[in-house]
Order: C-alpha cells, then structure tokens, then sequence
C-alpha cells in the first residue's frame, strides 16, 4: 500500500516539476496534459487507499526520512493515510484533476500556461502533504506551502496591480495566523514532547485545561487564517483576482478548508476543551451569516460565491466545534463539488463575457451556455441544500446538531443564513441566466465553453447530486477514528417539522429571488436608485467598511509608522546619537589643539601643571585612604551614607 | 596533512595572496578562482573527515607564542565552527568566480583572499588572543574593500564601520585580559586558551562584569540595535562582493563568539541577562524590519532585514537550550546563504541599471523571468518558507525560545509576519506590475557567470530545508557538550533551572575554582 | 646643630623649586638647559641624603645615573642648540613653534 501513498503524494510534485521545466518556453500543451496525467495517477491512487481503508484494511503510516532531529525534538517526514486524510485526499485529487483538465482549456490562450499547470501542480502537492502528514511540523510545511503556492496563483496576472496587492495580503494576512499556528506547535511541543498526532493526543489527556486551552485557541487561529474566518476574512474575496480555476481549486474546495481540516485532525485535543469549540462554533455561525450578507448585494460574480465559500466554511466550523467532526467533514466534502463547479461554472460565464463579472451586465444566457446553466443551477440548488442534493445531507445535518445539542441561538442563525444562501445563489443564477440578455448592450457574443471542459466538469456535477448517498459508508469509515455521534433528532415529529419547514423556506428564499431577478425589468444599476442609496445596503457593498478600516487603521499606520522609524528615529536619533559621540570626541580634540601652540615654553608649563595635577591628585587619595576611618566617621555624623 | 588541515586552510589563501601580487592581471582571476576552489575542497574535506559523533573539538593543533603568558597558537574545529568555515570558504569562492569587471581587479582578489584568511582564523581559533587578532585583521580588509571600490560615501561609511566594530572589540579585549588575570588568580598560571576558560567557574558578580565586556565587543559586530547603524552605511556603500561576505560571514563573528566566549564561560550571567537580551533582539526584529518597509533603496531592505534575521539568531543563541542554540547556528548558515544570494542578485540589477531605487523598477518579471525566479526563490526563503534553509533555523530558534518564555517568544514570532511584509512589498515594487520605464524594457536575464554563483546557492537553500540533518547532526552534537557544560558550570539556583540537565538524573558535583587546574 | 636629613630634603626643594620657576620663566635656551640641570641636581641631593640615611647605596647610585643622563644630554642638547643658533642666529624659545599642532 505504501507505494500508492508516495505515488499519491509524489506524482504532483513530479507534475510541477515538468511544468516548471517550460517555465521559460512558449505555451505548449504537454505542459498541461502531464500535470492532469500525473494528478489523475494520484486520484487513482488515492481511490486504491480508499478501497483499501473502507474493506477495513489497516491505516498505513510511512516514515520516510528525518527531517529536524536536535535535542529532544525530532521531526521526522512522516504521513498517514488514515480514515480523515483519505476522505480529504479524495476530496483534494477530484477537485484538483478535474480543475487541472478545465484549466488546459480555460488558460489556453494565456502566455503564462506552463507556468500556471506549474504552480497549480505544486499546490496540489503542498495540500496532499498537509492532509497527510502524520505530525504538526508536516502539517505546517504543507499549510505554508499552499499559503506560497496560494500567492503565485493570486497573483498569476502579476502584470495587475490589483491581482499583486490581492496576492501580498492574503499572504500577509495567512502569516499573522500562521504565527498563532506556530505558538500553538510550540505549545503542543513543550508539553506534551513530541509533534507526531498520535501521541501528542495522547499526551494531552493529562495536561492541564488552561494550557489545553490555549493550545487549542492558537491552533485556531493558525485556522482561523486558512480558513479567513472573522476578522481575516478580507484576503478571500480579494483573493478572486487570480484565474477562476484558483478560486475553484484553492478558494473554495481545498485550501480554505485546511482549517476545518485542522480542528477535525485536533479533535482529541478539542473534545477536551469544549469551552473553546464552543467559541468556534458561535464564530463559525456568526461567519456563517456575516458572509452570507454580504453576498446578498455583491456585484461581482466571483465574489458572491467567495462570500458564499466563506459563510459555508462558517457551518463547518458550527460543526467542528460542536463536536460533531465527521458532519464538519462530510460538508466539507460536499462543499467542495458543488462550490468547485459552481467557480467552474463562473469561469464559463467569464469566458464568454470576456471577463466581464458583473452578473447585471449579463442576463438571459441560458440559450448561448445551456450545460453551463444547468450545472451551475444544480450547484446551487446543492448548496442551497434542497432534498436530495448534496447540501441537503451535509448543510441540514449542521442544523441538527445545533439543535441537537441546544444552542438554539445557532440553529437560527443558522437557518436565516440558510435562506439567505438560498437567495443569494439564485439571485445569481437569475441574473446570468435569465431575464433580458443585457450583455447585448456591451457588444459581447457569448459562447459556450469547450467539449472537453464540460465533460471534465460532469464528475463534480455527478457527486454534488449524489454525494448524500455516501452518507452512511462515510459515517461508517471516519467514525473510526472520530467521536462516532450519531445525530438524530429524538422525536419523529420534530424533525419532520424541521426537515420539512428548512425546505419550505429555503424554496421560498428560490422563489423570491427569481421574482426578483429574473424579470426583464432589471437594469443595471447605476447607483441612483432607492436601495443602492440605503444605509444598509451601503454597509453590506462596502463589505461592513472593514477592508477600509484596515486600510486605514493598520496599513496606513503602519506604513507611517515606518517612516518615521527610519526617517526619525533610526536616522535622527539613534544614528545620531553614535556620529554625536564621534564629533563630540573629534570636537574635544579641535578644541584642545590649543594647547599645542608649539611655543614650548607654554608646553612646559603645561607640563608642570600636569605634573603638580597627578601629585596633588596622589597625595589626596594617599590621605583619604590612610583616614578611611576617621572620614567615613564624618560623614556618617554628618548623615551621608 | 589532515593533523594540520586548519592551519592551511588559514593561511594558504594568505600565501596565495602575496604570490597573487606576481600574478599577471589577465589571469589573476583565475588564479583567485583556482586558490578559492582549492580552499573550498579543503573545507570539505575537513567536513568529509569531521566526526560528527564526537562533541569535542577536533583537528586540534598547538604551537607556543608566548608560554610565559598562556598565549599559544591553538586551533581546533567542532560542529559549531565547521559550517561557518566551509560557508566562508565557499562564499570567498563564488565571490570570486562572479566578480564582475572591476577596477583594479587584482587588488580585490588579492584583498579577499586575506579576508578569507581571517575569517577562517575567526572561526578556528581556540586561544582567545589569537582569536582577537584575526577579529580585528578581518576589519582591515573589509576597509579597504569598502573604501576602494564603494560608492561615493565610501570613506565615510568605511571610517564608520571601522572605527565602530573596532571600539567594541577594545572593550572586549579588556574582557579577555581580565578574564585571563582571574584564570591566573584561580590557578596560578596564565591561559588564553578557550578551553581553559571553559573550566573556570567565577562568581557571578564577576561574570556579569565580563559578560558585559565582551557583550559590546560582540553585539556591534552582530549587529545588534541600537548599535546596528553602521550596517546601512557599509552595505549602501560596499561592492556587491563586499556585501556579500559583510552579511554571509562577518556578521556571523558576533553571534559565533556569544556562544563560542558568553554561553560557556558566563553561564550564570547569560541567565541574568536572558531577558534584556531577548526583549533587545525583538526590537531588532520588528523595528529593523519595519525601517526596512520604508527603504526605497532594494540593498538597503536586505541590509536592514538582515539585522532583523539577527535577532532571530540572538533569541535562539539565548534560549540557552539545544533546540535554540542549535537552530540559531543552523540559522546563522541559513542566513548566510539567503542573504548572500539576495546581495548578490541586486547586485545583478545595479550591474545592469547603475540604481538600487526600487522607484526605477518595475514589471522585472516580464523582462528578467529567470532572475524574478532566483529572486522569488531567495525572498521565499528569507520569509522562512518551510522546506528552505531559513525555516530550519527560525522554527528552531524560536522553539527553543518558547521553554523560556512564552509572550516573548509571541512578540520575536512577529519576524515572520513583517519579514513577509517589508520582502512582499520589495518584491511586487520591483518585479510585478507593467514594466513603466523604458530602460528596464530591455535588460538581459542573469548571464552564466551570475547563474555561477546563484544556481547553487539556490540548491543549497533547498537541499537544507528539506534534509538539514548532515549540518544539524553535528552542531546538535556540540551543543549538547556546551548546555551539559553550562549547566555544570552555572552557580545560581535560577541558571541551573533554566539551562536544562542533558545527563538525566546524575547530578554532576561540583566543588570550587580551584577544580579547574 | 647638627645636619640631618631634612636639612637636605629643604635644601633639595628650594633647588628644585628655583628649578622649575626657572624652566617656566625662561625663554632663553641657554638658560632653560640650566634650570634643568639644577632640577636634576635637586634631585641628586635628595637621592643621596636618602640612601645615606637609610644606608642603602642604590640611591646613590641612581644619582650617577641621573649624573650621566644629564651629562649626555647636556651634550645632545648643547649640540642642537648650536645648530639652531647657526641657521637662526638666536636662541629665543617664543620662536620655536614649528610644532604647533
């Protein structure tokens, strides 16, 4: 079995190194097609460990080599294929192969082709060695290296201003975290003296609950970034700068959910610290809704389902912290084919539009892009969890067990949001899709995607309708190595009450939205009418007014702050000060030349003074030490000590 | 000629150098290339017949100077020192395999092979005195370098740096006599020898004084803020060959010498100055680092991010334990390698542009794919990528740090965020956006004899990060024999709690100072 | 009243007293190499009265040193001196200032 782990792990990194071999070339397409081959190999693979891991096979753990060994601390390149990390290497392997397909298609006409299948290659390879690693330090290298990879594809079009500056933040954004992240290892380390998971869980059994504590708060927050939850949020919806199949493979299927990932590795740790799940879990509802608002008056396509990734996540992180790991990661899993076709979808749309984003400059493409439209329907009809969709298994689960386990106030932040899901999904479809073709007006000829594109884009549509049915062999994989609760609401009648009244008004949330959109009375907004005008809505499309507020109350102080450093303090102060010890010593000689006026007759009564100085100075010392006593009796008297 | 390797490695390139004088000047470079690569497999070899299993010193070579006073020429090597020694010996030779048309050309060979010789001095040294005069002989070269081929504040920022570092090492050397005079009054003989210190056992009165002694000799070396401002001057004005070896060599002097003198022989006054050092080096970290955002000037950002990296190694040389100590070492190789390879590529731009302001750049990654890459690769690596050289060092130091203090280490991880944003911004000013001016539209990409020097610099960065281990095995080694020593040695209740025991449940006793002879 | 050794030791102060105003007033060179001698002979006398007193000879003999010295320096400084009279034609110490710094 160990030869399908390396093949999974390895055959990325193969695929990017032979990308980054035509680095330099013109676009060529075998710089596409083997990266695709040599990551549908590590599919394989990983299916091969599947099969392995559900006919009960045992996990398999390698120990490839060391990598950190000094003192106590040894850190060897090790990885498990486990329960959890081969649900997360399918998860990553399907999206990334079937995006890595799309993408020959979709960059075809890029210069930078080569060098993106390089890049996207390498991130696969960074994200199968977070998920896995069987210790906290593989963990990290992974996380940073999807982080690096995450820059590269950010910033892809380095030639944009904005896409560069989009690139710098979420990086910067994902060290502030990462820094948390670190403390935490350093946490984890001291105590329990070792980093591999397994027995660093077992260590923390016997530790104390305040520094469990802080561990699992510092691990959050490395998760936290990741995962741009509140308040690192911002760097995500910036983060749709890069090309579309980015934001599908890093920005909505596999990095941004390390974090979940993370907290369902942790779990051990966590079940120890419900205080701090508790915390994540009302974090995870309030994202949950906070993101979803503001995807309600988005008017950039790849942001609303940015903000949609973001609210999604928020759920997860409902899940993980309440307890209920294996619901956080089977909506993850979930997530990931419906969220990643839906950005497939969008790059589509993109394509036809000639980058165009704003879903009110199109209208009515259903005719010209009819697979596009029904993919990109059924996804959101999946995410918006209609029966019997994906969503609707992993997304309504969430919501019992908020019920479940009595956080009511969750439960209804969380069904709210999932009507606001609901509607700003298909506000979206019913903007690209229906209603006037408004694109007429800006000249654009609309197109449908390539064969090929399509069909690499059907095995996702396949699992987002019929990933629920997995239910069942998933919970009984992963309960092996997580808390097997099983969520069932206790009386029949409640729960048909529920299950029935999420649906209801989730389809009314549908219904609204396409009454209100899909009409030929929408025009494109030109910021005069009543609601664009609303206080409200000015909060919501300024996205709360916190990237301003960072702008201007971190960057800008900081900024700032660093001129002065330099200008004021490192220049005029601390430099200053050693060139002042300088001048003061070369100005005590200027000043003394005097002396030397060659006359030496003055020389010799310079030197007699000098002489009559030290004798005296001797001679004064010669007395004081010989009377030690009898001053030291004066001063006493005198009360000096 | 193995029993007398170091002494040739010190003073072949010195010999090499004065023979460098009868050279021709078509073929003095490569007869520079030549005497540096001879050098350079020396220092392998000394690697290759290393023991690593052994902690002690090795190679060890004696020769009385002046026996009356216990000054000998002794040299030896142990993990500790090998690395540096080979990095010197290395970058002497990249140094000079892609110098570029200079003036003057054989005056610069000439003058770094003597700097090669005092460096390796620096390193080999085991008597404290001769380890003074390779100290304040490799200020000399380095003058020179600066002042002969710097650009036009040149005298000034050579005057600087000289009269600066040199200023410190006379407080040091005070330090050395004193210490030698109490190991006198101990035992009743004179030694220079750093070995011998090594078993002195002083009060702590005592060691606070000369803790402190030698603490300014060192930390302007470092260098360590706020005594850092010299280092500007010397990197805006140095050559790119000068800047090269100031950061990847010179530097190291001091955080080599605070273990190689402060740990071991004043183990209980490093304890006492634990935290005002750590909470020195964490300004060094962030506020470096934040004067290094405003730069305009791309050499002057990576000479204040060095000072920022220092103090990285300055909070792991101080976590008093093998994770910390260990990792500050491989941190200061680490750092070595990236920052050389980071003043070598702006010295690429300069050849080409004759300006360092990041304001005439922009939009390098359409114009110089090749060097955007190396670029990118060494800013990934300075920002401590995992699986490159600096992680290594950095994630190690700082693990180190955290058993002795937790907020402190919190404030000292902040290196990782504003080193990402002082680099980033670098980076995306010089190499992202549209190419604006005109004269950058046609430069050449990084030519053979750059790639020379950067491609395995490069491999280095990288081979490190991922197996690190035939570096670290050794240095863990030798650190272990120093913390075990130092926690033999320290006096105080807090220094024996805080420098951890390797031999586990065998208290080691311990009588007076006279045990030491 | 008999000679002791503080009669000599007043006697060796006086000297070196009139020695050192005579040093720092003169500013004929001539005169200046005189002032020192007497210095040194103040000294001598105090050497000597010192060493009989304690009836050690070293000081004694150190005042044949001094002797020497002073002779030997006589001889070097007369010589310069005539020299400087030769090329300047006078010996006035205010115009010696070629060593201003």
């Amino acid at each position: 079995m160990e030869i399908y782990l390396y093949l999974a792990l390895f055959s990325p990194l193969a695929g990017s190194l032979f990308a980054a071999l035509f680095g330099a070339s013109p676009r060529t397409k075998i710089a596409g097609i083997v990266p695709s081959f040599l990551l549908f190999v590590s599919f394989v693979s990983s299916t091969v460990l599947l099969t392995h891991i559900l006919s009960g096979g045992d996990i398999v753990q390698v120990e490839m080599m060391t990598w950190m060994a000094t003192g106590d601390l040894y850190i060897p390149f090790g990885f498990v294929v486990d329960q959890v990390s081969v649900t997360m290497m399918m998860v990553v392997t399907v999206v990334s192969t079937v995006v890595h397909i799309y993408s020959i298609g979709y960059m075809d006409h890029d210069k930078g082709f080569n060098r993106f299948f390089s890049y996207l290659s390498a991130f696969v390879f960074s994200m199968m060695v977070l998920v896995m690693s069987d210790n906290f330090a593989g963990l990290f290298i992974g996380w940073e290296g999807v982080g690096l990879c995450s820059w590269l594809l950010i910033g892809f079009w380095y030639h944009k201003e904005s896409a560069t500056w989009a690139a710098n933040e979420a990086f910067i954004m994902n060290r502030i975290a990462d820094l948390g992240m670190l403390i935490g290892i350093f946490l984890v380390y001291w105590n329990t003296g070792t980093l591999q998971y397994a027995e660093a869980f077992a260590a923390m059994g016997d530790l104390d609950t305040e520094i469990l504590t802080w561990m699992g708060i510092f691990l959050f927050i490395g998760a936290m970034g990741k995962s741009a939850q509140f308040p690192l949020h911002t760097w995500l919806a910036d983060a749709m700068e890069g090309p579309t199949p980015v934001s599908a493979l890093i920005h909505a299927a596999t990095m941004v959910t390390a974090g979940v990932y993370l907290v369902v590795r942790a779990n051990p740790l966590y079940d120890l610290i419900p205080h701090v799940g508790l915390f994540i879990a009302s974090l995870g509802a309030f994202v949950a809704l906070f993101a979803a608002s503001m995807a309600l008056v988005n008017r950039d396509m790849k942001r609303i389902i940015a903000y949609s990734t973001l609210s999604q996540l928020g759920y997860m992180f409902v899940a993980a912290g309440l307890g209920a790991y294996w619901v956080a990661l089977f909506h993850l899993m979930a997530h990931a084919f419906f969220k990643a076709l839906l950005f497939l979808g969008a790059g589509n749309v993109m394509h036809a539009m000639h980058d165009e984003l704003d879903p009110f400059k199109m209208g009515g493409l259903k005719k010209a892009m009819k697979w596009t439209f029904i993919m990109m329907t059924l996804a959101s009809v999946a995410l918006a969890g209609i029966y019997p969709f994906a969503g609707f298994f992993s997304k309504d689960l969430i919501l019992e067990v908020a019920m479940i386990e009595h956080h009511y106030i969750i439960y209804s932040v969380l069904l709210f949001t999932a009507g606001l899901t609901a509607f700003y999904s298909f506000r979206l479809v019913a903007l690209i899709f229906h209603g006037e073709e408004r694109y007429k007006l800006f000249g654009v000829h609309p197109h449908e995607a390539y064969k090929f594109m399509l069909i690499a884009m059907s095995p996702l549509l396949i699992l987002a309708i019929i990933a629920g049915s997995f239910k069942m062999t998933y919970f009984e994989m992963v309960t092996a190595v997580l808390p097997a609760t099983e969520y069932h609401v206790h009386s029949a009648v409640t729960y048909w009450i529920m299950t029935i009244g999420t649906q209801v008004f989730v389809i009314l949330a549908i219904a609204f939205a396409y009454k209100k959109y899909a009409n030929s009375s929408v025009q494109v907004p030109d910021g005069t009418s009543v609601m664009e005008n609303r206080f409200c809505y000015k909060v919501l499309s300024n996205q709360y007014y916190i990237p301003y507020f960072f702008e201007e109350y971190l960057v800008k102080p900081y900024r700032e702050l660093s001129t002065v450093f330099w200008k004021q303090v490192d220049l005029k102060v601390v430099d200053a000060t050693v060139d002042g010890i300088a001048k003061a010593i070369y100005g005590t000689g200027e000043k003394t030349r005097g002396m030397q006026s060659g006359n030496l007759s003055t020389m010799l009564k310079w030197m007699v003074a000098g002489t009559v100085a030290l004798l005296s100075l001797a001679v004064v010392f010669g007395l004081a030490v010989r009377y030690s006593g009898e001053i030291k009796t004066i001063l006493s008297g005198l009360g000096v000590q | 000629m193995l029993d007398h390797i170091l002494s040739i490695l010190i003073f072949f390139p010195a010999l090499a150098a004065m023979f460098g004088f009868m050279i021709q000047k078509d073929s003095i470079r490569a007869y520079g290339v030549a005497v540096a690569t001879i050098e350079f497999v020396l220092s392998l070899w000394l690697w290759f017949a290393f023991d690593s299993n052994v902690s002690g010193m090795q190679f060890m070579e004696q020769l009385p100077l002046i026996p009356a006073f216990g000054i000998n020429y002794i040299l030896g090597v142990d993990g500790i020192s090998l690395f540096i020694i080979i990095l010197s010996a290395f970058f002497t030779m990249i140094g000079i395999a892609s110098l570029t048309d200079t003036k003057n050309v054989k005056n610069m060979i000439v003058t770094l092979l003597f700097l090669q010789m005092t460096m390796v001095g620096v390193f080999a040294a085991l008597d404290a005195i001769v380890f003074y005069i390779f100290w304040e002989l490799s200020l000399v070269p380095m003058l020179y370098i600066i002042g002969a081929w710097g650009g036009p504040l040149r005298v000034y920022a050579s005057v600087k740096f000289f009269l600066y570092t040199f200023a410190g090492s006379l407080v040091m050397l005070v330090g050395m006599l004193f210490m030698a005079y109490f190991y006198y009054q101990a035992t009743g003989m004179w030694s220079f020898a750093i070995l011998d210190w090594y078993r002195l056992i002083l009060p702590e009165t005592f060691q606070l004084w000369l803790f402190a002694a030698f603490f300014i000799g060192f930390a302007i070396k470092v260098p360590m803020f706020p005594f850092h401002t010299w280092l500007p001057y010397a990197h805006g004005q140095a050559p790119t060959i000068g800047s090269v070896i100031l950061a990847a060599i010179l530097l190291k002097m001091g955080t080599y010498a605070f273990i190689r003198f402060s740990l071991p022989m004043f183990p209980d006054a490093s304890v006492f100055f634990m935290f005002p050092i750590a909470i020195i080096a964490i300004i060094m970290i962030i506020y470096t680092a934040m004067v290094a955002y405003a730069q305009e000037d791309v050499k002057q950002v990576v000479a204040y991010s060095s000072v920022s990296h220092m103090g990285v190694i300055i909070i792991g040389t101080f976590a008093l334990n093998v994770e910390g100590i260990s990792g500050s070492i491989f941190l200061m190789i680490a750092h070595g390698v990236v920052s050389g390879a980071l003043f070598l590529l702006v010295g690429v731009i300069y050849d080409r542009r004759h300006t360092k302001m990041m304001s005439e750049f922009g939009g390098l990654a359409h114009v110089m794919p090749r060097y955007a890459t190396i670029f990118g690769l060494m800013l990934m690596a300075s920002v401590g990528m995992p699986l490159t050289i600096n992680f290594v060092g950095e994630f190690l130091s700082l693990l180190g740090f955290y058993q002795q203090s937790h907020i402190l280490t919190l404030l000292a991880g902040i290196a990782i965020v504003v080193g990402a944003i002082y680099m980033l911004a670098a980076y995306k000013k010089m190499f992202f956006g549209e190419v604006t001016n005109e004269k950058n539209s046609n430069l050449p990409d990084v030519n053979k004899r750059e790639l020379l020097a950067l491609i395995p610099l490069s491999i280095i960065t990288i081979w490190l990060g991922v197996y690190p281990k035939p570096v670290l095995e050794p240095i863990n080694n030798s650190v272990e024999s120093i913390v075990q020593l130092m926690h033999d040695k320290s006096i105080t209740q807090e220094a024996k709690s805080r420098i951890p025991n390797l031999v586990k449940g065998v208290e080691i006793s311990r009588t007076t100072a006279g045990e030491a002879h | 009243m008999e000679i002791g050794l503080n009669h000599y030791l007043v006697l060796s102060t006086i000297l070196f007293a009139i020695g050192l105003v005579g040093v720092m007033r003169r500013k004929n060179l001539l005169l200046l190499f005189f002032a020192t001698e007497i210095l040194l002979n103040s000294v001598n006398i105090a050497f000597a009265a010192i060493s009989h007193y304690y009836g050690d000879l070293t000081g004694q003999m150190f005042a044949f040193f001094v002797i020497a010295i002073a002779a030997s320096e006589v001889a070097v400084g007369l010589g310069l001196l005539i020299v400087w009279h030769k090329r300047h034609g006078k010996i006035d110490l205010d115009q010696m200032s070629t060593m201003k710094g």
